[in-house]
């Protein structure tokens, strides 16, 4: 009785303590509520319409016929792309794509004409500016619409001038028809692609971002993330783990619960999933996350180093979720790698869920994946808790150890510490060897 | 008394130092930038995604259906997955294990044969850009050939021969043609400013943190001191040895990407280089004038990390910028990423050459006048002391 009793009385002050301390520093609420509330609106007002519609492009049309002037017409009056420009040569229309005035060139042969009269293969050409993939896919598919169309029709024509009826020649020219449907994502919007991305992505990282910075402090302050009772000497690390993952935990899930269910409402994101799946969701997610930058921000020593040290994680958490470079293409290394993230299963359950509009049956994999994160990812916490405090208990004979050693190399630490941190940071030193 | 010139050498030596003593500096700068090239090479090294899951549901079972799946298969982009049912092949998608999957109705051959006109359905997961995208390109190029085999068969019988047939099928052609990156290669489309966008970012923060360690470590008069006493001599002794190491940096990525690499160069690589510098020293002054502006290492250093991520956002390389909203259109001038990009793609994908973007160098270096708005306000806190070291 008295166990349980001293395991929630330990677990209750390790989590007011954690959660006091998360209030009471700045820098850990700017990251938190500024950056886990401001970011998400940052992004969807850069990707606020994302479809680009009416890709300016330039015509030189040297056939000049009746056959051509159709194409052209068509073209402009898809939602794709839109005729700028008429250029007399390629020449001009080559320096308007130099100057960016417009994105692609479509080039009518003068044999245009000659060649479907001739019932031959009219071809024409399209250059696209690969700045951006973006002004390809329009061009590509403004233009394959239009062809297909026109292959069609003049088909048809053809068929129909050696005698077939329309009904016929219809049969004919297209024996089976087809039917594309794009059910999530019916504009190809590239920020509802984006975006469903990119928000579970953002928990992950203001949260680890901001843990890091707070172990930071308590390392500087030389003070362990997670002291444990004297009296316990290392037994109770378990308990102390939780304790400081659920004031996180709490913490978080209103951000989260605001990242996940308010943003997409504000912004028009689809939201297609039960409130309740994606919160069973939000749980898994947060537990798995919370380990994870438990575990992670161990590793972090001083109170800035984690955005010089790790920012760059943020992009390459991103791309591991396979949102955009397809999971079944990622190289066997990266793909394990990605294993390491809860974001990787936790964006793709989110997207499932939400803008897919899937049911919990949908995610098994990936909660089954966030469990067993969550267990592993303890148990790291836990490991890296009990070496600090193992540490931190016998800091100074380790401090002098290393002294020790570094004289005997000729090295001088307390020299370094002047240089860098000044006559304090060197006195601070000397205390520590206490 | 020392000359200007010597001063800006003694900061210099004196920063040396510093990095010598503590490894976050060369972690934070070049082996982060290592790391980065290193997973964006090989995570994107393929180009083009292959064997993309592509589902079927053959509820024909003919010899027209099992060709249509046969050939999906074999081509690049795609590796066929069978379903029995429509709504398998749905839940797949939903889960995200296709990309997308096409159903080829019972009664498909017997329609062809019969001039029914059928209707294959496709269904792409527009939630995957790429992978729904490619699915879609190859499902539609497959649906479209299934059509024409048949045409091409009737015409046969009939008696032509092929090459009228292939007029006939193929009354118009279009061939694309792309600009700057024939083989649609998305590891070097995305890289070659990823990677760029990665060493702004890595400026930028490194900047911050070096001037703001004077602060929080409280060696800023020791640094004044150094520098005779000069602001001006301080930044110039420690901008002058970040520049040179950063630029080391970026013509090695530049190097890397376009001659090791071979990603598509219209233009030459010198013009390159001259990019990747002035992206090294506009960067430099974004950085200085953040930590000038709020004198604070932990804040500096959180508003640098905002400006850096959402920069390579705001380049306007994905999506682009024209679609954003004006105002956020305006805001991405201040970012040094976009100039870059769109002298980049001046030089790689144009080869258009100094004409082309003479106006990128211009707003580039505008970005140097930054640091001299936080002169002031940088040395009084470097003298006083008074802002909050955390």
């Amino acid at each position: 009785m008295s166990y349980v009793k001293n395991w929630f009385k330990d677990f209750w002050n390790t989590f007011v303590r954690e959660f006091i301390d998360i209030f009471s520093d700045g820098g850990v609420l700017i990251i938190f509520f500024v950056a886990g509330f401001g970011y998400p609106l940052l992004y969807n007002l850069v990707y606020k319409n994302g479809v680009l519609n009416d890709t300016p492009i330039a015509i030189v049309d040297n056939a000049d016929c009746a056959l051509s002037h159709r194409f052209i017409r068509e073209l402009d009056a898809t939602r794709e792309v839109s005729v700028q420009a008429n250029c007399i040569n390629m020449e001009e229309a080559k320096k308007l794509m130099q100057e960016r005035k417009v994105k692609g060139i479509v080039y009518i042969p003068s044999d245009f004409d000659d060649n479907a009269a001739r019932l031959e293969t009219a071809r024409l050409s399209v250059y696209t500016d690969m700045g951006s993939f973006i002004y390809y896919k329009n061009l590509l598919t403004a233009a394959n619409s239009v062809m297909l169309a026109e292959m069609n029709r003049i088909g048809v024509e053809r068929y129909c001038a050696q005698g077939l009826t329309i009904q016929q020649a219809r049969q004919l020219v297209q024996p089976v028809k087809y039917e594309s449907n794009n059910p999530y994502n019916q504009t190809n919007s590239y920020s509802i692609f984006l975006i469903s991305a990119i928000l579970l992505v953002i928990v992950q990282q203001t949260m680890f971002y901001g843990m890091s910075l707070l172990t930071g402090t308590r390392r500087e302050q030389f003070k362990g993330v997670g002291l444990l009772n004297k009296d316990m000497s290392g037994y109770g690390v378990g308990r102390v783990v939780l304790g400081r993952a659920a004031a996180y935990w709490f913490v978080y899930l209103g951000i989260a619960m605001y990242i996940a269910f308010i943003v997409p409402a504000i912004f028009d994101i689809p939201q297609r999933g039960s409130f309740w799946d994606i919160l069973v969701l939000l749980a898994f997610y947060l537990t798995a996350t919370v380990t994870f930058c438990l575990t992670w921000s161990s590793l972090i020593t001083k109170r800035e180093t984690v955005f010089v040290l790790l920012l760059f994680i943020s992009p390459i958490a991103l791309f591991l979720t396979g949102f955009s470079w397809p999971t079944s293409a990622f190289p066997k290394f990266w793909k394990l790698f990605s294993y390491a993230f809860p974001s990787t299963f936790g964006v793709q359950a989110y997207i499932n869920l939400n803008t897919a509009g899937g049911d919990l049956s949908t995610v098994t994999f990936q909660i089954v994946a966030l469990t067993i994160q969550s267990i592993c990812y303890y148990f790291l916490a836990c490991i890296a808790m009990y070496i600090e405090n193992i540490y931190m208990l016998k800091k100074a004979s380790f401090l002098r150890k290393r002294e020790a050693l570094a004289r005997k190399i000729g090295f001088s630490i307390e020299q370094n510490r002047r240089i860098i941190g000044g006559e304090d940071a060197a006195k601070e030193y000397i205390d520590q060897l206490k | 008394m020392f000359s200007q010139r010597q001063y800006i050498w003694k900061v210099l030596v004196r920063e040396l130092g510093i990095w010598a003593h503590r490894p976050i500096y060369v972690i934070g700068s070049l082996v982060t930038m290592i790391m980065c090239t290193v997973f964006y090479l090989t995570f994107l090294g393929q180009g083009v995604p292959s064997d993309l899951p592509i589902g079927v549901v053959d509820l024909d079972n003919s010899s027209v259906s099992r060709t249509f799946s046969s050939q999906l298969d074999a081509t690049q982009a795609g590796k066929v997955i069978h379903f029995e049912t429509f709504s398998e092949a749905r839940d797949a998608m939903q889960k995200g294990n296709i990309t997308g999957f096409c159903v080829l109705p019972s009664g498909l051959n017997a329609d062809i044969q019969a001039q029914r006109q059928p209707t294959i359905t496709f269904y792409t997961n527009g939630l995957y850009f790429l992978g729904g995208t490619l699915a879609y390109k190859d499902l539609l190029t497959m649906s479209n050939l299934t059509s024409g085999a048949v045409h091409r068969q009737v015409l046969r019988m009939k008696g032509l021969d092929d090459a009228t047939i292939m007029n006939l099928l193929r009354p118009v052609d279009v061939d694309i043609h792309m600009i700057g990156n024939s083989t649609m290669d998305y590891g070097a489309y995305l890289s070659t400013t990823l990677l760029p966008g990665m060493l702004e970012m890595v400026i930028i923060i490194l900047i911050i943190y070096s001037f703001g360690a004077e602060l929080k470590y409280g060696t800023s008069r020791h640094l004044l001191r150094t520098a005779g006493g000069k602001m001006r001599n301080a930044i110039a002794g420690k901008v002058l040895m970040y520049t040179l190491y950063f630029t080391a940096i970026g013509l090695a990525l530049e190097i890397i990407l376009y001659d090791w690499m071979g990603f598509p160069l219209a233009g030459s690589i010198w013009n390159m280089f001259l990019d990747v510098f002035l992206l090294v020293i506009s960067s430099e002054a974004v950085g200085i004038f953040i930590i000038g502006l709020f004198p604070v290492t932990r804040f500096a250093l959180s508003i640098g990390a905002l400006f850096s991520i959402l920069s390579i956002s705001l380049s306007g390389f994905t999506l682009p910028i024209e679609t954003a909203p004006p105002y956020i259109q305006g805001l991405s001038w201040i970012v040094p990423i976009r100039h870059y990009y769109l002298f980049a793609v001046q030089e790689a994908i144009f080869g258009s050459g100094f004409a082309g973007w003479y106006q990128e160098i211009i707003h580039m270096l505008l970005f140097l006048f930054l640091p001299y708005t936080v002169h002031t306000r940088l040395k009084k806190a470097y003298i006083y002391q008074n802002y909050p070291k955390n």
